[in-house]
């Protein structure tokens, strides 16, 4: 099927694609044993380690839920008037960082972007299981969850009721629904070659059959080929307007409120680009050590990396920007709520210290990767991408918390503190998250195996063709 | 489905069952047969099965189908084996049961005939079902009867109110009267006679009672002491008098830890007779409150706030308030102005006034009352203030009045009594009438010439109903010690505080709402009161227990009262003895006698000699030492403790605080800095103070309130309980312990140095200030008279329509559209508007932990703003429940469409579809609504359930709430007036704040109504909506506060 010559490594002549996206001298095979390496080979100490801390932060979560299911939402700090606090500060955290999957995904498929191909299945998982984690806040963060699961759908009940669909937050049940179900597809999708492949090349019976399931029949027949890319590329199409609209449906959570600090139209593009923002900072922080402990290193490449970084430092430009036309407008229209909010309340407020770190993270550390040595220094970027994540979390504390604990009447002010099943609930998403990433590591490819062979059989017609003068497209 | 079937569904589906074996089971098997089954062939035939099954007999289990004989008997049982028998008892249970078996012992024992207790056999007339009814009685508190009116469901009271026909409520209640409907239903009540701690029943009480009797018999009673609270009770008062005919050597002491003593004996020096005092703010025009509270305190409360509050519209002629005090209180909040001052120095103040006037023409008689030089004001602005008050006294001759509180001394009391003679102002804002207490005093004086005699071992029995004397006599006393010196000591009360450990005999008193009885207002009009309930856990009241000692111990209360009054018939005006049933119903259904108020004394001459000897006197003994002054107050919220068991009111914030579940060392800032009391930033966590007093030294928490005097501490009584009450135990600390007999309200000296450690308050509104903001408006008269000045500009930009996107919904073709009104100007703070949402809206009380958090569940709260300097600030107070926004921003964003609005503007809670996202209170501007964060209510216990009002939900964990405008009122109303076939009439309809306010600040109606009086106020020049900008076209309007200033001391 594939050529087993020992190509000579491709060089690039594509001024636009100057540096490497393949390194050493590959063949499918080579691949193929570099790319599969790490879900035949049993874990080692380190995965179960990992694992075993993982484990630890999912039992959390199941102990602050169930005692939050056990005493009610009085467990958690929030109180009148912090009706949300670590709730949906988590939820949209999350949310944020599914969206680099979709993006990488989606978009950058469409724009032809061949970077992409080595690290979307990585950044797709992240998404699923960021959405999975944030998928647990509007349910749990009611009052009455056994309600809330199926009255905030539309369904045809004897009394008649809908939900409001005025309501953002039956917009974000569909939203989020949506997207998720459609970046699982996605990634599902796209998974089927490689599980073919790995159901190939499996040695035991077991997971021989497991993959075939899972592989659903793949031949690689060019019948085969062509469905797959065309529902391939469809799907792309329907999630690259859900990159923009899920953020968006959220962001009008606030946006839709009378809340000074929420009623703000700049949310929605603000809200995707810090999405973005966080996403790719996720993916790099997790990057960064996975392509190391599992070989992957020469296809993703030191290029991917700079790329993502490039990536941060516009969103991180965009959410900066977000920043200050806020405080613009709080400023420039006059409502003296909104500018004790922007001015007095998150600048000088009892929650400053978070204030300023977002500030810190969002806006001073990206300007790092203006130089190219941070954004091809590993440890630079991997310390920045951390320090994002951090600050996206803080802002979704600072739009959150500091704008409710402070609002139009001042007799009504109060302070917010976390409790313990607060912090248990958040580290156990934590643990979810990682729980499931670990997971994936373990029997999945973390890298599209299918995709990367396409693209050294492209780059090499393209090296091949440049000289030949034959055609450009793959 | 198959490729071929691609015609219309049902036809393709009886195709395929009319094929033999197509299909399997019951169905398929019939169509096998050739039975195809119409669907109403199915349906006659699924009927006829119903009725067969009914004759069938099934069978529970395999082994009774096999009958199994055991079994069967088993079955025969309704429920299995053990079912019947009690559940594994856990503490509470166990104790509840133990509690109610050995009340039950103890009714069965001693009240043969329960009076008028019979269960409806036959359905009485006036009693629908589902229908409360209300029932007339009052409550004595400081010896006065305010008159109630208690809605009973179903023979349960659940629900306190004003009596309207009583001159001393006016149809308001206190937050204390209100919150008596916890302490009925208070599963901490004592509930057992004891002696010597052992459970005995009434009669052996009484039996050891006549022995007791038999042996004061024989000298007259010379060993037998009564301690009692103050009374004006004719019932008690007889019952005392025929006591003393038996035991002529016997003697009888009132106590009250709050006593007016200082008045009664000023009053007494100046008229050389003991009168009381009677006040009148319906003519008043200028008020001097000398450290008076008398909108926050006191029996004339009710009818103060009243009359007060009906002067503060400009249209009605406006009175002006000056309030002179240490502490900020409910008066002082509602001054035009105020100064602060130590307690101590009031004195001085009112000497320096009788000066100014004494100066002046035409009040020469006060010039000897001034005090001198000694007693000139300490600086320029209080100079400033003498002359301006004196001038406005002087020029409202004839309708001013100076009032002065309880805690100042006699001289002060006297001086005023001067004053207001001086000012010709008796007989029209203040006059004199007889006593009506039995005992004129009842402070520290009399209690301490009791202690006197016990340690003079003089006393052998000492019967105690006084109010747990052990807690609240003065501490220098040691009056619980002392107790356990009289051999025998009998005491009645409701719980088994602290007082009763070590009592020969322990007798659980009936709450007021358990008991006969009668009272006296202020002016003296009888009210009977009647229980609404026969005693939970076989209460005694205080008519039985004297009784027992006449030998009568065995008659009902009941019985005792119905005699007394018809013997007095004659003495009532009106009344005849020919049908005394009927007029005795009549009494009991109109809560007050008419015709027996005492007419005021016409008779008096102030000695104004004796008035400035009383002053020399005072002058020469004052406290002019150094020192932190320190200065007792009651308590708003549980007064002198007795209302510490009640969780409403525990939880109640203080009106001027904020504080709930505890009390505090209130000081000024100036203060806080110079004892270097530290405040964690942003929190409630302020320094433990130690205070030093004469040798006492008691731990409190700082708490600082601007507008305090400097170098003075208010410490309020009534909390650091230590009895068997568990909702009392534990809360703040007992500020009785430096109260000394001959100090019993304030003194200079204190030694104040800080403690280690920083205690966390629960308080609900820690900001003080108002950011600019201005959510509660006022103005000043002036500004307010000139139409052009900048509060008219300020006002307009607050109300009316504004631009919008939207088109309003049109509410004008609606029956009714209701709105509200509140008049800042009216409102002083009092909070009994609180306490009565609470009882009616079923309103759980979260404790402490949860206020700190912020999770407090009043739906309707009082904010409360200082303005200008931090150390001297006026002060304003808005109550704010649900505004009922037109176009309500909770609304929108409710997912599940729980929080709707009705067609007649109410924003409604559904509280069975909401799911508590809270988005709701998110979105509200106000912060009106309360969300249920942990489960509030299921854990009540059953007898606190009874207080619940059946016509409100119980709300469960995880859901919102709000205030709804008391929707079951207004549907109540409705459905009645629709029977009746008319429409709801203005003021006959009021929610249950409206119905609790003393002043007459909030207004309910129907904005539809062009004459109602919400209508009018709605249309007033002071009407503004609280965040307007917002446009959410709120329901409730607010009214501008007037402060009438006195141009004198506004300038500068």
């Amino acid at each position: 099927m594939a050529s087993t010559s020992t190509a000579a490594a491709p060089k690039s002549t594509d001024p636009l694609e100057p540096a490497l996206l393949i390194e050493g001298a590959q063949t499918d095979a080579s691949l193929n044993a570099s790319l599969f390496d790490h879900v035949w080979t049993a874990p080692g100490k380190g995965w179960w380690g990992l694992f075993g801390i993982a484990l630890m932060g999912l039992a959390m979560l199941g102990i602050g839920l169930t005692y939050t299911l056990y005493k009610g939402i009085g467990a958690w700090g929030n109180n009148i008037p912090v009706g949300w606090a670590y709730d949906i500060i988590n939820f949209v955290w999350w949310i944020g960082i599914g969206h680099a999957g979709t993006l990488i995904s989606a978009i950058l498929l469409l724009l032809q972007q061949k970077w992409r191909t080595s690290i979307n299945r990585f950044a797709e998982a992240m998404t699923l299981f960021a959405v999975m984690c944030a998928l647990l806040f509007p349910l749990f963060h009611t009052g009455r969850p056994w309600f809330a699961a199926y009255w905030l759908l539309p369904y045809p009940s004897v009394n008649g009721i809908w939900p409001q669909f005025k309501s953002p937050l039956v917009w974000d049940v569909f939203a989020v629904s949506t997207y998720f179900t459609i970046s699982l597809l996605f990634w599902f999708l796209g998974l089927i070659p490689d599980l073919a492949s790995l159901r190939d090349s499996s040695k035991s019976p077991t997971k021989r059959m497991i993959y075939g399931i899972f592989a659903m029949g793949w031949r690689g027949s060019g019948r085969h080929w062509a469905e797959y890319k065309w529902s391939y590329l469809l799907l792309a199409g329907l999630s690259t307007p859900l990159v923009l609209s899920v953020h968006t449906i959220v962001s009008f959570d606030f946006a839709t409120s009378v809340l000074p600090g929420w009623h703000t139209t700049i949310f929605p593009p603000y809200f995707v680009a810090g999405a973005v923002f966080s996403g790719f900072a996720m993916v790099l922080s997790w990057m960064v050590p996975a392509r190391h402990f599992l070989g992957l290193k020469h296809v993703v490449t030191m290029k991917h990396l700079e790329n993502m970084n490039k990536v941060i430092l516009a969103t991180g430009m965009m959410v900066s920007y977000g920043y200050v036309m806020e405080h613009f407008i709080a400023w420039y229209s006059g409502n003296p709520y909104e500018f004790a909010v922007f001015f007095k309340v998150r600048q000088r407020g009892p929650f400053a210290p978070i204030y300023w770190l977002m500030v810190f993270c969002n806006v001073v550390v990206p300007q790092i990767f203006w130089s190219k040595k941070a954004r091809t220094n590993i440890l630079i970027m991997w310390i920045a991408a951390l320090l994002v994540n951090v600050g996206m979390w803080c802002e979704r504390f600072v739009i959150i918390v500091t704008s409710l604990h402070r609002d139009f009447l001042p007799s009504k002010w109060e302070l917010y503190a976390p409790t313990w099943v607060d912090w248990s609930i958040y580290i156990g998403t934590i643990g979810l998250f990682s729980t499931l990433f670990l997971l994936f590591l373990k029997f999945v490819p973390a890298v599209a195996a299918t995709e990367v062979k396409e693209l050294r059989h492209e780059m090499a017609h393209h090296a091949h063709g440049a000289t030949a003068a034959g055609e450009a497209h793959g | 489905m198959s490729a071929s079937n691609d015609g219309p569904g049902p036809i393709a589906d009886r195709d395929e069952m009319a094929v033999p074996g197509g299909q399997t089971g019951a169905q398929g098997q019939e169509a096998a047969r050739g039975r195809v089954s119409l669907p109403i062939v199915e349906e006659a035939r699924a009927q006829t099965e119903v009725q067969s099954r009914q004759v069938r007999k099934y069978w529970r289990s395999i082994a009774e189908k096999e009958g199994s004989r055991s079994l069967s008997a088993a079955a025969a049982r309704e429920f299995p084996a053990g079912a019947g028998e009690l559940p594994e008892p856990n503490r509470r249970a166990f104790m509840q049961l133990l509690g109610s078996s050995a009340a039950l012992a103890g009714v069965a024992a001693c009240h043969q005939p329960q009076e008028q207790t019979v269960p409806f056999v036959r359905r009485p007339e006036e009693i629908t079902p589902g229908l409360p009814q209300h029932f007339a009685t009052g409550y004595s508190l400081e010896g006065y009867a305010t008159g109630l009116l208690v809605e009973s469901h179903e023979g349960r009271p659940t629900k306190i109110e004003g009596n309207p026909d009583h001159r001393d409520s006016l149809g308001a209640a206190r937050a204390f009267e209100q919150a008596l409907l916890l302490g009925l239903y208070d599963d901490d009540r004592a509930k057992q006679i004891r002696h010597n701690g052992e459970p005995v029943a009434w009669r052996q009480f009484l039996a050891e009672v006549a022995l007791l009797s038999a042996r004061h018999g024989s000298d007259g009673g010379a060993r037998l002491r009564f301690l009692t609270d103050p009374t004006a009770s004719p019932m008690l008062g007889e019952l005392r008098q025929r006591l003393l005919l038996k035991f002529p050597n016997a003697k009888f002491t009132s106590y009250s830890p709050v006593a007016s003593d200082g008045a009664a004996d000023g009053l007494s020096a100046a008229y050389g007779r003991g009168v009381e005092a009677r006040h009148d703010l319906a003519r008043g025009a200028v008020i001097l409150a000398l450290d008076s509270d008398f909108l926050g305190d006191g029996p004339e409360q009710l009818r103060l706030s009243r009359q007060f509050s009906a002067h503060r519209a400009p249209s009605a002629g406006m009175n002006r308030l000056y309030v002179v005090e240490p502490g900020l209180s409910v008066t002082g909040m509602s001054a035009d102005h105020r100064l602060r001052l130590r307690a101590g120095d009031v004195s001085r103040f009112a000497q320096a006034i009788a000066a100014e006037l004494g100066g002046r023409g035409g009040f020469s008689q006060l010039a000897k009352l001034g005090g001198g030089r000694a007693m000139a004001p300490s600086d320029a602005h209080e100079a400033k203030w003498v002359r301006a008050v004196a001038a406005d006294l002087a020029n409202n001759r004839g309708r001013s009045l100076v009032i002065v509180g309880r805690r100042q001394p006699a001289a002060v009391h006297a001086l005023a009594a001067a004053l207001n003679a001086a000012l010709d102002n008796v007989g029209v804002t203040v006059s004199y009438a007889a006593p009506l207490l039995t005992d004129l005093r009842s402070g520290s004086a009399p209690i301490a010439a009791l202690a006197q005699e016990i340690a003079a071992g003089q006393v052998d029995t000492l019967v105690i109903t006084a109010r747990n004397p052990a807690y609240s006599a003065p501490a220098d006393l040691k009056f619980d010690k002392l107790l356990g010196r009289v051999p025998t000591t009998v005491y009645h009360a409701l719980y088994e505080d602290e007082t009763a450990p070590g009592r020969t005999f322990f007798i659980p008193a009936a709450h007021p709402l358990e008991s006969w009885g009668d009272g006296r207002a202020t002016d003296g009009a009888i009210t009977i009161t009647q229980p609404l309930i026969a005693p939970l856990w076989g209460g005694i009241s205080d008519i039985e227990v004297l009784a027992a000692f006449l030998g009568e111990g065995d008659q009902t209360s009941h019985k005792l009262l119905r005699r007394s009054w018809q013997a007095k018939l004659a003495s009532i005006p009106g009344a005849t003895d020919v049908d005394y049933d009927q007029v005795w119903e009549k009494w009991l259904a109109d809560g007050v006698i008419v015709g027996t108020e005492t007419t005021p004394l016409g008779d008096l001459t102030l000695d104004f000699g004796a008035v400035a000897r009383a002053l020399q006197d005072s002058n020469s003994a004052a406290p002019k030492g150094a020192g932190i002054e320190i200065v007792f107050a009651p308590d708003y919220k549980v007064f002198d403790g007795r209302f510490a068991n009640a969780s409403w009111l525990q939880e109640l914030p203080d009106p001027i605080t904020k504080l709930t579940w505890d009390n505090a060392a209130l000081m000024s800032p100036a203060t806080a800095k110079a004892l270097g009391v530290e405040v964690e930033r942003d929190s409630d966590k302020f320094s433990i103070l130690a205070i030093e007093y004469r040798d006492r030294r008691i731990h409190a928490p700082a708490l600082i309130v601007p507008g305090h005097a400097d170098d003075c501490i208010t410490l309020p009584l009534g909390y650091g309980r230590e009895g068997s009450e568990r909702v009392a135990r534990g809360v703040g600390f007992n500020a009785g312990a430096l109260r000394m007999t001959d100090a019993p309200w304030f003194d200079r000296g204190a030694q104040v140095m800080r403690a280690t450690g920083m205690h966390l308050f629960g308080i609900t509104q820690n900001h003080w200030s108002d950011e600019g903001r201005e959510p509660a408006m006022e103005v000043t008269l002036a500004d307010f008279q000139n139409e052009h000045s900048e509060f008219f500009e300020r006002i307009e930009g607050r109300r009316g329509p504004q631009a919008s996107i939207h088109r309003p919904v049109d509410y004008s073709n609606q029956q009714y559209k209701w709105g509200m009104a509140i008049d800042l100007g009216k409102c002083t703070g009092c909070s009994a508007c609180v306490v009565a949402c609470q009882a009616e809206n079923n309103i759980p009380v979260v404790g402490r932990d949860n206020v700190v958090v912020g999770r407090e569940m009043q739906w309707l709260r009082i904010d409360r703003y200082y303005t200008g300097e931090i150390e001297d600030p006026e002060v304003v107070v808005q109550p704010l429940g649900c505004v009922h926004c037109e176009t309500a921003p909770c609304e929108y964003v409710c997912p599940v469409n729980a929080t709707v609005h009705s067609d007649e503007g109410l924003n409604e809670m559904v509280y069975n579809r909401c799911i508590g996202t809270r988005y709701c209170s998110n979105n509200c501007p106000y912060k009106v609504r309360r969300f249920n964060f942990l489960d509030y209510t299921s854990e009540t216990p059953a007898v606190r359930r009874m207080a619940m009002n059946p016509e409100v939900t119980v709300r469960s964990r995880g859901i919102m709430e709000k205030c709804t405008y008391c929707v079951q009122r207004i549907e109540k109303k409705r459905i009645e007036t629709r029977v009746e076939g008319r429409a709801i009439k203005d003021g006959e309809l009021v929610t249950a704040c409206q119905q609790g306010c003393p002043s007459d600040a909030i207004v309910f109606g129907n904005l539809n109504d062009p004459t109602s009086r919400v209508t009018k106020l709605h249309a007033d020049a002071r009407r503004y909506d609280l965040l307007h900008e917002i446009g959410t076209r709120p329901r409730t309007a607010y009214l501008a506060r007037v402060r009438n200033r006195n141009p004198e001391l506004a300038k500068g």
